[in-house]
């Protein structure tokens, strides 16, 4: 918190538990590390570090085949990780999981080399049909609603993209 | 002891736990044996079954039992480190080491180069791994298990290669799976 003012993490996190999402694995980035604490830190939910973001996907199933609202904090690096899993899982059973992304390789990246991903990222979701939103400032923090409103209606997965400008 | 009978002895000790199955044959043959609600078929994304059981495990207080292969466990071997640090209670990891890649034809994977599962569930900190090699024991060691409450267990058990020839498809497609599995477990 800085004085009065929510930063861009808290403003995500007060959107994603204004939607109950109550369980969360999580794979880190820089840009995630202060959203990444704000859930360790609250016992209303459950969460957990994953190894992979494969096995996140598999975890939150079982979450969300139990009754929870799940949803996973990844780099976009790691869609690339879980492709079979969105396709042969989530997709072919309908589950419907959140996915919190920062984009890296978009404006403001320094490292080279997280271009390639980050140029492929939306393809890769369109290629798997993953409907995504990208959220480039807080300001537009209701696309949130927009796509978590659909997500539990249509029983099908989202992607939130959030680029470098988000985090500033 | 091939898998199906691994299998078959599972399941007799089984009353109203949770059971997560591996893709293809696992499941197939967990369906001939014994079909019920409580079973969650895979059908696709080889190596999640210990995942989803753990997800299934961190949610709900009922004891989750996961059917797993040598080979999709080789495939996501992290999940058993995620598995240990979180330590749920009510999680039965059971590994069924044939060797072999068996839905895809039996090739062999690294357990059969020495490679000993158990041992690297030990490492991993999984203290509760009970190797398995007559069939006898499995409804004995399944049985002990069940009746506590002091988990994550690794049972690992190991058959030969094969199966019983009149194997077939599970009739019912991925949203059934899902809908009636839901329905059985969400109170």
């Amino acid at each position: 918190m800085k004085g009065n003012f929510l930063t861009p993490s808290e403003k995500l996190y007060a959107k994603l538990k204004e939607h109950e999402l109550d369980f969360f694995v999580s794979v880190p980035c820089k840009l995630l590390d202060e959203l990444i604490k704000l859930i360790e830190n609250d016992s209303e939910v459950i969460s957990t570090p994953v190894t992979r973001e494969e096995e996140g996907i598999g975890i939150l199933t079982g979450a969300y085949l139990a009754g929870r609202r799940p949803a996973i904090i990844l780099q976009n690096s790691g869609i690339g990780n879980c492709i079979n899993a969105i396709c042969s899982l989530l997709n072919y059973y309908r589950i419907p999981l959140v996915f919190i992304t920062s984009h890296r390789g978009t404006e403001g990246e320094p490292i080279e080399a997280q271009r390639q991903m980050g140029n492929a990222t939306k393809a890769l979701l369109k290629a798997v049909n993953v409907k995504f939103f990208e959220i480039s400032t807080p300001e537009e923090l209701h696309f949130l609603d927009e796509g978590l409103n659909k997500v539990y209606a249509q029983g099908s997965s989202v992607a939130f993209l959030f680029p470098f400008s988000y985090w500033k | 002891m091939r898998r199906f009978e691994a299998i078959q002895n599972i399941m007799e000790s089984v009353t109203d736990e949770i059971v997560v199955c591996n893709l293809g044959h696992p499941s197939q043959e967990l369906f001939a044996i014994k079909d019920r609600p409580k079973n969650f078929y895979m059908l696709g994304s080889m190596g999640m079954a210990s995942s989803i059981g753990l997800g299934l495990a961190m949610s709900i207080n009922e004891k989750i039992i996961v059917i797993e292969g040598d080979g999709s466990v080789l495939m996501n071997l992290g999940t058993l480190t995620t598995i240990i640090v979180n330590q749920p209670k009510n999680y039965i990891l059971v590994i069924i080491d044939n060797e072999a890649y068996g839905s895809t034809g039996f090739q062999t994977t690294f357990t059969s180069k020495g490679i000993n599962l158990d041992k690297i569930a030990k490492a991993c900190d999984i203290h509760k791994t009970i190797l398995i090699t007559k069939e006898a024991d499995i409804k004995e060691v399944m049985e002990r298990i069940l009746k506590s409450n002091d988990g994550p267990y690794c049972v690992v058990i190991k058959t030969e290669k094969g199966m019983p020839d009149n194997i077939t498809i599970i009739p019912f497609d991925s949203i059934t799976i899902k809908d009636r599995f839901i329905r059985s477990i969400r109170k």
